[in-house]
């Protein structure tokens, strides 16, 4: 039901979809863009800790551990070891730290609106902030869709396997492979899709009338909270 | 595209005509059709049809006889959605449907289609069960109340508010039929609804369109399978390349005989008829095949989990039916069976034992939705893709014994449901491996075509091979089984052959599903 | 009945094609984690997304098709950690890749692979930052850094790289797009599902 299928959707903190995409978009910018030295040095592994916090409260803990070593691990690479490395891998591991900084916590913070959001919930909330259908209806199909795709590629997957149509071997090559799993995958897709466009509309989809959401969703105490939050490292990113 | 060769009729006219018709809820009016696009079912000619308020009608006939396209002309899919030539009028109400566009055609009649998994647009079944209702606009509170509403009438509330992904096929159509229902439009259409569908989801669409039939909603529906509609019957339309053949009253249609449905390439009405009938041949011969430790599940306390208590030896050369209902792991066995899940520790044992790699290439699986297994450019292509040796002669014959060797230029994945079961089939039999295992291979077939495949299923025994069928067809049973495995929560509950006392035990299971309600 | 306006039935296959395009890039994107094949990216999901995409505008070879598409799999890429770049960007090249189309009135070939070269060019929009965050890193690093590293990354992301990796978006899209074209005609106009 939520935007990434897996797991439970059941978080401890109830935010709007709405606010969880404020927050998304303010570790974007700041831990995207700017530099990590004066005061970044400080903000922004705080920042950091944002997603981990709501990975917590997701129940993702897992993932919440993970992505906090890997982080503190770039994090201290990048700033202090960094000058000192030499040679090839260290100097593969240098830039991959300095990307995992700034990359890591937007991925994350990514990964955590889709784990927790409802998909049902996500459209309300575009809906409430006036985007046009034009952009709601594709993102609803679209979501709905990865878990399809995702299942008939397993399902195709296997029937080439038990074909004997493999990697080397079997019959006809790497593009074979190619024309075995990607050609029947969107066949399989899009017709899926026209049978799904077929009903939409004999379910009233695509009518003048203006489309109403049975989701309720609304801010509250913690969306209040995180939209400070929120706006505090953005003043302190344009300040500073 | 569309042209429409009606009468100019002005609108006092037809409000008169729209009060005289009340009474006649669909008119269809010396209606043609021809698709633009070459589309495996037939147009139509010349229809004339006229259908009461609150009947329940029934449109059968073979493949590719017209129904569908009769179902699409009515819930207006026909001529927006799929264009092509139409002449006449189509009335529903006293409206021409034919003039509007599907958005307003969906306010009178809901639509359920054959395939569970790609009628929904949503993600989870309660805003599935509201997305008729958001599309017309209805403010919050209405539409809680009506689905609150339906879930009752249908009394499905455990199935709110879950992810349609992890819903059962059974499960799934309940969530179509309930969510066309929040609508509340007057007529319903039915595509063949049962064609994916166990016996006991059968059941449960029985009873949803009882529901209906008691709120006086007319209904529609186009079907093969036609036991299961037996009592709701109010009139048939028997239809043939495109034209109305023959109407019956719903008495008339029961009074039919064996002989007469049989003539008409229709399935049966009756079942126990066809339990009654004949039987093949039991093959002898004593090789055998031996399944150890047969235990998996693809998560943890999962449905469709296979547990085996003892081992089961099945005689090798039969055609062994696998019958169990729905989450009783008959997928699964399957699927392990053939050697395609890796971490499947089960032993089965041949002369020898052979491991998971080996069996991939004895065994070839026909999976159950066959657009996930066809690959080819052509049809003869997909045929000569499964053969070590590829050779045309060979691959014809058996496309000519599956009356396919017509389609044989063309792309598989053009051809309808039917042909390209029968295509999925027709590779099975080119490979030439030693063990065959059919999944539902018979869902959407008429009755010559579920025929054919039993006759195939026959000779493929005949020379030796053993065939595995996963199926609730019961006349696919009686045609070509020859022995039954029942599953029942990934036990094996029966293993028994199909003599007179086996062909008992498969119709009580049969009768016992269909008053369980089990899922 | 065929309209020029935008209907359910294109809004549906915008969101199903976005998912086929999506899964090309994000095999793309795979070579992305090693830093320096991720200047290839742009090449490789021009050639692979051309298959879908060729399919795409033929079904619905409508005006603000691909506009959505490129603003759609923009605000995609930024749901899953991307720079917000990725959304303008996205929304731009859709309407230049629509544009150039429609020029064409959806029916000329040329037309149709100089709009798809142009469209594959969106993606730079999330690998901006690495030529925007270079002057940054440069500028408060140098004091810290040692020559080898700070060449190293010099050398991966000069000004003149940019358009060099432009350019390979748009010979991937050209590539892409015959490519989509040669599938379009052996498979998915047999298969009838155009």
């Amino acid at each position: 039901m939520q935007l990434f299928q897996g797991g439970s959707v059941h978080t401890f903190l109830k935010i709007d979809p709405r606010t969880k995409l404020f927050l998304l978009l303010v570790v974007n910018i700041i831990m995207i863009n700017g530099s990590t030295a004066g005061a970044a040095a400080i903000y922004k592994p705080i920042l950091a800790c944002l997603p981990f916090v709501l990975l917590l409260t997701g129940k993702r803990i897992v993932a919440a551990f993970v992505y906090g070593i890997i982080f503190a691990m770039a994090w201290v690479t990048d700033q202090y070891l960094s000058g000192y490395l030499s040679g090839g891998i260290n100097i593969v591991i240098a830039l991959v730290s300095g990307l995992s900084t700034r990359w890591l916590p937007c991925g994350m913070m990514g990964y955590y609106l889709m784990a927790t959001t409802r998909v049902s919930e996500f459209v309300a909330g575009m809906e409430k902030m006036h985007v046009s259908q034009k952009i709601v209806i594709p993102l609803s199909v679209m979501f709905r869709f990865f878990p399809t795709v995702s299942e008939e590629s397993g399902a195709i997957n296997n029937a080439m396997r038990m074909r004997g149509i493999r990697v080397g071997g079997g019959k006809g090559g790497v593009i074979a492979i190619f024309e075995y799993r990607i050609i029947p995958l969107i066949m399989s897709t899009v017709k899926i899709g026209d049978e799904l466009s077929a009903a939409a509309l004999t379910r009233g989809l695509g009518g003048e009338v203006k489309r109403t959401n049975f989701c309720s969703i609304g801010f509250g105490m913690w969306d209040i909270l995180m939209f400070l939050l929120g706006t505090v490292f953005i003043a302190l990113y344009f300040l500073l | 595209m569309g042209y429409i060769n009606v009468p100019f009729r002005n609108s006092v006219y037809s409000a008169v005509l729209s009060a005289v018709m009340e009474d006649k809820m669909v008119s269809i009016d010396n209606v043609s059709f021809t698709y633009g696009r070459g589309e495996c079912d037939n147009g139509l000619k010349e229809i004339g049809l006229e259908i009461k308020k609150g009947e329940t009608v029934l449109i059968c006939g073979e493949s590719g006889c017209g129904k569908t396209t009769l179902i699409r002309l009515i819930n207006g899919l026909i001529p927006h959605y799929y264009e092509g030539k139409l002449s006449g009028g189509v009335l529903l109400k006293g409206k021409q449907i034919h003039k509007l566009p599907i958005y307003e055609t969906a306010k009178y009649v809901g639509s359920v289609f054959q395939n569970p998994r790609s009628q929904f647009f949503n993600v989870d079944s309660t805003s599935e069960l509201a997305f008729g209702a958001e599309n017309r606009g209805l403010e919050y509170n209405e539409i809680e109340k009506r689905v609150i509403q339906t879930a009752e009438m249908f009394k499905m509330e455990e199935l709110l508010d879950r992810s349609l992904f992890q819903l059962s096929g059974g499960e799934k159509q309940k969530i179509a039929c309930a969510s066309v229902s929040v609508c509340e439009p007057d007529i319903m259409v039915l595509d063949e609804p049962s064609s994916n569908l166990d016996i006991t989801a059968t059941e449960e669409l029985k009873k949803m369109i009882g529901i209906w039939k008691a709120q006086g909603k007319t209904i529609i529906i186009s079907e093969h399978r036609l036991y299961y509609l037996k009592d709701l019957i109010d009139k048939v339309v028997y239809m043939q390349e495109g034209e109305v053949s023959k109407t019956f009253s719903g008495d008339e249609f029961r009074d039919l005989s064996v002989s007469a449905m049989q003539s008409m390439g229709l399935r049966p009405l009756e079942l126990e008829d066809v339990v009654k009938s004949k039987m093949i041949s039991l093959p002898t011969g004593g090789a055998e095949l031996k399944l150890v430790d047969f235990e998996y599940s693809h998560k943890k306390g999962g449905r469709d989990a296979l547990k085996f208590s003892d081992e089961l030896v099945l005689p090798k050369g039969n055609s062994i039916v696998i019958i169990g209902h729905n989450g009783a792991g008959k997928s699964t066995f399957a699927t392990c069976l053939c050697g395609l899940i890796k971490k499947f520790k089960g032993v089965v044992k041949d002369d020898k034992v052979l491991k998971n790699k080996e069996r991939l290439s004895k065994f070839y699986m026909v999976m159950q939705d066959v657009n996930h297994q066809l690959f080819a450019e052509s049809v003869l292509e997909e045929v000569l893709l499964s053969m070590d040796k590829p050779d045309n002669k060979t691959a014809e014959e058996i496309l000519s014994s599956l009356d396919l060797l017509e389609f044989k230029e063309l792309h598989p994945m053009s051809l309808s449901g039917g042909q390209k079961q029968r295509v999925a089939i027709a590779s099975a039999l080119a490979s030439g491996r030693e063990y065959i295992i059919l999944d539902e291979p018979t869902s959407g077939l008429d009755m010559k075509h579920m025929k054919e495949v039993a006759q195939n299923i026959r000779s493929l025994i005949n020379t030796g091979k053993t065939v595995f069928i996963i199926t609730h067809d019961i006349e696919l049973i009686i045609e070509c089984g020859t022995r039954v495995v029942h599953l029942e929560k990934g036990e094996v509950r029966d293993s028994y052959v199909l003599d007179q006392k086996g062909i008992k035990k498969v119709w009580k299971f049969f009768q016992d599903s269909r008053e369980d309600n089990v899922y | 009945m065929k309209t020029n306006k935008i209907d359910a039935k294109d809004l549906i296959n915008v969101g199903i094609f976005t998912v086929l395009y999506f899964i090309m890039f994000f095999i793309s994107g795979m070579l992305g984690y090693i830093p320096i094949f991720a200047l290839l990216i742009p090449l490789l999901i021009g050639i692979l997304g051309g298959i879908p995409f060729m399919l795409f505008v033929t079904k619905t070879n409508k005006f603000g098709c691909v506009t959505l598409m490129g603003t759609i799999a923009g605000i995609l890429c930024f749901l899953v950690g991307q720079s917000w770049i990725s959304i303008p960007f996205g929304i731009v090249f859709g309407f230049l890749g629509d544009i150039i189309m429609k020029t064409g009135d959806y029916k000329s070939w040329g037309k149709t692979v100089i709009g798809y070269a142009v469209f594959t060019d969106w993606v730079i929009g999330s690998m901006l930052p690495m030529w925007i965050m270079r002057d940054v890193f440069f500028e408060q690093s140098s004091k810290q850094v040692s020559g080898e590293y700070l060449d190293a990354l010099m050398g991966y992301t000069q000004n003149w790289m940019l358009p060099v990796v432009m350019v390979l978006g748009l010979v991937g899209g050209i590539i892409g797009a015959y490519l989509g074209r040669a599938v379009l005609k052996k498979h998915f106009e047999r298969a009838g599902i155009v």
